[in-house]
């Protein structure tokens, strides 16, 4: 029977960080996924993540995954794909299905990172071809480059729906609709925005009553809903589309640790059915921890953290790392997982009405609601001024932990401070050089460059573009406004594009004076195509 | 396993609802009437009610109706969702051949 | 709350659950308490499925003939609930001569008693059933023995006894049995004490420590056996099947699944965690005993494999009996792994004792006191 130190289940985040930290303890490793791809979630996310330097802020998702591989093959840890761990038993002992046979393995340890799978809502028709979960789109899209449909409605306004909404206008499908039975949007208000001002209407207090078609979906009809979420008559709207993405939550897969014998509990917040388990992830089986999404959703961030957590208690837990090595390296893990669940959204935060910031700000409504700050509450945010000459605009409202922008500029115009989750705001002695790295390190893509006094009656507005084709220099089109309707004539004046910028690319664009702080997305003029560009 | 439950107390009786033809569990094809009936029926548990109806019985043994299930138990039922227990989770995590599983290798 | 009635059964398998039935159509108070959060949670919902005479000790035959007779054929219908009940016979194949020994002993024993079984070759078994391997060379064929589904038959047991007012409380473990001058009558559990005229202990092996607080023994060891299912797939035979070692029994499901047990050998000396547990042995074993006898499903897909406890009495068969010793007593369990297929006949009788006083089928094999040392 082979034995290891530890058996990792899972290659995602968590479980390549549990398998790194304990492998640089010395121990034996082995990491098991049934995927043919490690790094999880992380590969599907070609968005920029948040957070600080520390937390692998402003990287893509897809590259912390390919980080995190060459960082696992560098000491030593053994990662087998295509390998599916079908059951746990007694005495920390495994079967794993391989290449064809089944192969039992022992673990001295063994850590469960297996994720989380999508949750499913029923309404008129959702067993219709087309209605597919969100991660399943994504993972159509940018693991297997397959468009996952033409016309979309996205149901489920939490950061999966968002992100997932703004990845399908990339690949090049219409979304016509974001929709929400709950009456405020449940994920950052950044990522709400950069949907909105592509013009995709939102729809808090909706919910879809009926999928329409024979064999595959040809329309959705959605409802506004009252109090108790139900849907109210006449009020009905329809949309024509051919999918249908359902992003309303994730379950943790947790299947494993309930079959090993673990003790489990039903936990709302956290998802569903987790392991009970210590601050560290271990479960009432000693040596048999748990980490990431499969003890409770949270996020990629938060999962790499507890990974390595687990990691060096295995490690402590069978010898190879003395326990004042342990206290230390945990007290730092544990400041940095603090540090991720403040602000807005932490967990503690989670169902609570705020209507302030942390600075006592008021927060939009209208984001909250339509997804879009509107022009008469922007002023109130500290990183939105007026000034001479180019200065960064920053349209961000909400306390999350995030700061790159505040280290992307050398001039410091940025200010944030030791608080991560402060508002950004502008320092106003310093003196903007116009290089635009703030713009393309806002993971949010909320930053703007603005130029006020740029010709006579015009002003120049450089917004981040990730959408192909590119437009070109000189090319005439219209800019949007953040709730994506037309406010005037545009003719792009520069596009750039540097590796510093890492796919970002930043659009210029001249636009009517008076529409300086109103204009902030470009939409070419000819049609065909693609709606974006 | 603290849990008395009385299974003759009223829950009231079964009415039917304009949705009891939606599928709920897409594998096993079982409508949301049948799983409200079947607690009218006694079936109290999501172990009893995967049992009488096969509900999280097919490919992908409950992942995908599971929490659909239980919403609906629960409402039958009038409980909270945390005090229906989660039916039991069996090897193999994903489908298997016969003939992979039959074949262990290097079994000692 | 009322915790109180003519007849407490402890254990809500589907011994508990079928008395419960046939005692309320006779308009007895029933209350059943079962131990764990679910109806039928031990061996009535973890077994093969099979309802069959052939391959049993000749004591139980008369029983488990009678309720195949008069009460099988028509559970579907009285309970409202689709039992599956199909009556194809039973195949027991064997491989090699060694086998074909076995299966004569066991026919021989039979027939004797009167049950229609009798060997055939390999030719006539694949006339039968195509499907099976060319390397089976003979099977004893009993066409009065079929199969069922378990799940079902125990819930619609315990569906119709609840709709004729039998009240059933899960989550319930006994703790004691208390007699009250000279007669037992409470029922005690960490939560309630319940009172009855006659109490039935039928909580397979958890029935032993029951049954020690008035000190009757029943000699069982709890031995846990495992299973497996595949999806659905397409309809291939009705036959409930078995061999001469054992090396798997079963029968496909009216759904198209088919439900298989086996054995590792090692099943006596299974551990647990408390919970009934797979083993990592059980299932590829099994999977290899099919394989050698339907090459056709190599490639079914096993969805699910499950384990659970036989209770294995002292000589194989069951106690079902009146315990005269303490009065108001009545015991039902031991079932030692093939109590589905009896369980309606044993249910039916046992409720008559417990009602009448006397059984329509002789049931003195079954008695709690035959228990005697070897010399």
């Amino acid at each position: 029977m082979k034995r290891y130190d530890l058996i990792v289940v899972g290659a995602g985040p968590s479980g390549l960080s549990a398998a790194i930290e304990a492998a640089r303890q010395g121990l034996s490793v082995i990491v098991f996924d049934e995927n043919e791809k490690p790094g999880g979630q992380l590969f599907k996310q070609i968005h920029k993540f948040f957070g600080s330097k520390e937390h692998k802020a402003k990287i893509r998702g897809y590259q912390i995954g390919r980080e995190l591989l060459a960082e696992a093959d560098k000491v030593g840890v053994q990662v087998k794909l295509n390998t599916t761990v079908i059951g746990m038993y007694q005495d920390k002992e495994i079967t794993v299905c391989i290449e064809e046979n089944v192969r039992h393995y022992k673990g001295d340890s063994i850590i469960i990172a297996t994720g989380a799978a999508e949750n499913m809502v029923t309404f008129e028709g959702w067993t219709l071809p087309g209605v597919i979960g969100a991660g399943a789109a994504q993972t159509l899209m940018n693991l297997h480059g397959v468009k996952p449909g033409a016309k979309i409605l996205m149901l489920g306004s939490g950061n999966v729906g968002l992100v997932v909404s703004f990845q399908l206008m990339q690949c090049g499908c219409e979304v016509v609709a974001l929709v929400d039975a709950a009456p405020t949007i449940g994920g950052y208000g950044v990522h709400a925005a950069k949907v909105a001002r592509c013009g995709v209407p939102f729809y808090l207090s909706h919910t879809i009553t009926k999928a329409e078609g024979k064999d595959h979906v040809t329309g959705v009809v959605i409802s506004e809903v009252d109090n108790n979420f139900q849907p109210i008559p006449g009020t009905e709207k329809h949309f024509d589309v051919d999918t249908i993405c359902v992003a309303v939550g994730l379950s943790p897969m947790s299947q494993l640790l309930k079959m090993a014998g673990c003790k489990m509990e039903d936990h709302p917040r956290r998802g569903g059915e987790v392991p009970v388990v210590d601050a560290y992830g271990e479960t009432s089986i000693s040596g048999v921890f748990a980490a990431g999404d499969v003890s409770g959703i949270e996020e990629a961030s938060s999962a790499m953290i507890e990974g390595r957590m687990a990691g060096v208690c295995a490690a402590t837990y069978l010898g190879f790392c003395e326990k004042e090595e342990k206290e230390e390296i945990l007290s730092g893990l544990s400041k940095d997982l603090d540090s991720l669940r403040q602000g807005m959204f932490a967990p503690k935060n989670r169902g609570k009405n705020i209507d302030k910031t942390e600075e006592g700000i008021a927060v939009s409504d209208n984001l909250l609601q339509k997804g879009y700050i509107a022009d008469d509450e922007i002023e109130r945010y500290p990183g939105v001024t007026d000034k001479k000459g180019i200065h960064p605009v920053i349209e961000c409202s909400q306390n999350i932990p995030c700061n790159p922008c505040q280290d992307a500029c050398s001039r410091k115009c940025i200010k944030i401070g030791k608080k991560m989750t402060s508002l950004p705001s502008i320092n106003d002695e310093a003196e903007c050089s116009g290089c635009g790295m703030c713009v393309a390190s806002c993971s949010g893509q909320a930053i703007f460059l603005v130029k006020e006094d740029d010709e006579e009656g015009y002003a120049t507005v450089t917004l981040p573009y990730e959408f192909l084709p590119l437009p070109q220099k000189g090319e005439k089109g219209v800019a949007l406004s953040r709730s994506g309707k037309k406010c005037c004539e545009a003719e792009i004046v520069e596009i750039r594009n540097v590796p510093a910028f890492d796919h970002t690319s930043l659009l210029t664009m001249k636009v009517p004076i008076d529409m300086v702080k109103t204009a902030r997305f470009f939409q070419a003029s000819q049609k065909g195509g693609d709606r974006y560009g | 396993m603290d849990k008395v439950n009385d299974r003759f107390r009223d829950i009231g009786a079964f009415t039917p609802l304009a949705d009891d033809d939606m599928l709920i569990c897409r594998c096993e094809e079982i409508t949301k009437g049948e799983i409200r009936k079947a607690v009218h029926e006694g079936m109290y548990t999501m172990t009893e009610i995967r049992r009488y109806l096969r509900c999280g019985m097919g490919l992908c043994q409950g992942q995908t109706c599971a929490k659909l299930v239980k919403g609906i138990v629960v409402r039958e039922l009038g409980v909270l969702p945390t005090e229906l227990e989660p039916a039991t989770s069996r090897v193999p995590m994903r489908p298997v051949e016969m003939r992979v599983l039959a074949k262990e290798e290097g079994r000692c | 709350m009322q915790n109180t009635a003519q007849v407490i059964i402890i254990g809500g398998g589907i011994i508990g659950c079928a008395t419960a039935y046939y005692l309320a159509k006779k308009a007895i108070s029933v209350i059943v308490l079962e131990g764990s959060d679910h109806i039928g949670n031990g061996g009535s919902s973890r077994n093969g499925g099979g309802v069959r005479q052939s391959g049993r000790d000749p004591r139980e035959l008369p029983m488990v003939t009678w309720g195949i007779k008069n009460l099988w054929p028509y559970l579907t219908e009285e309970l409202g609930v689709d039992v599956e009940y199909t009556q194809k016979g039973n195949l027991r194949l064997g491989k090699t001569p060694n086998h074909l020994n076995i299966l004569q002993r066991l026919t021989d024993r039979s027939a004797a008693c009167g049950l229609d079984v009798k060997m055939i070759d390999g030719d006539e078994v694949r006339q039968i059933n195509p499907y099976l391997s060319k390397e089976v060379i003979g099977a004893s064929w009993c066409p009065t023995d079929g199969h069922a589904n378990p799940l079902t038959a125990t819930l619609g047991f315990y569906k119709k006894a609840r709709e004729l007012g039998v009240r059933f409380i899960t989550g319930e473990p006994v703790i004691e049995l208390k007699k009250v001058k000279g007669k037992l009558r409470k029922i005690i559990t960490s939560h309630y004490t319940y009172e009855g005229e006659q109490v039935l202990v039928a909580a397979g092996y958890e029935s032993r420590a029951i049954t020690a607080a008035v000190g009757i023994d029943i000699p069982m060891q709890a031995v846990k056996m495992e299973c497996l299912v595949t999806e659905a797939e397409p309809y291939m035979f009705e036959q409930m099947l078995g061999t001469a070692e054992a090396d798997f029994y079963g029968h496909q499901s009216k759904h198209g699944s088919f439900v298989f047990g086996g054995s590792t050998g090692l099943e006596t000396y299974n551990k647990d965690n408390g919970k009934q547990i797979s083993t990592s042995l059980g299932a590829s074993c099994t999977c290899r005993g099919i394989i050698g006898y339907f090459p056709a499903l190599s490639d079914a897909k096993i969805v699910r494999a499950w384990a659970g406890y036989i209770d294995e009495c002292a000589d194989k068969i069951p106690v079902i009996s009146q315990v005269e010793e303490v009065p108001g007593l009545y015991v039902a369990c031991g079932f030692t792994g093939h109590g589905f297929g009896i369980a309606p006949g044993a249910a039916y009788n046992i409720a008559e004792i417990i009602s009448e006083g006397t059984p329509t089928v002789d049931m003195r094999a079954f008695r709690y006191d035959r228990f005697q040392a070897k010399i």
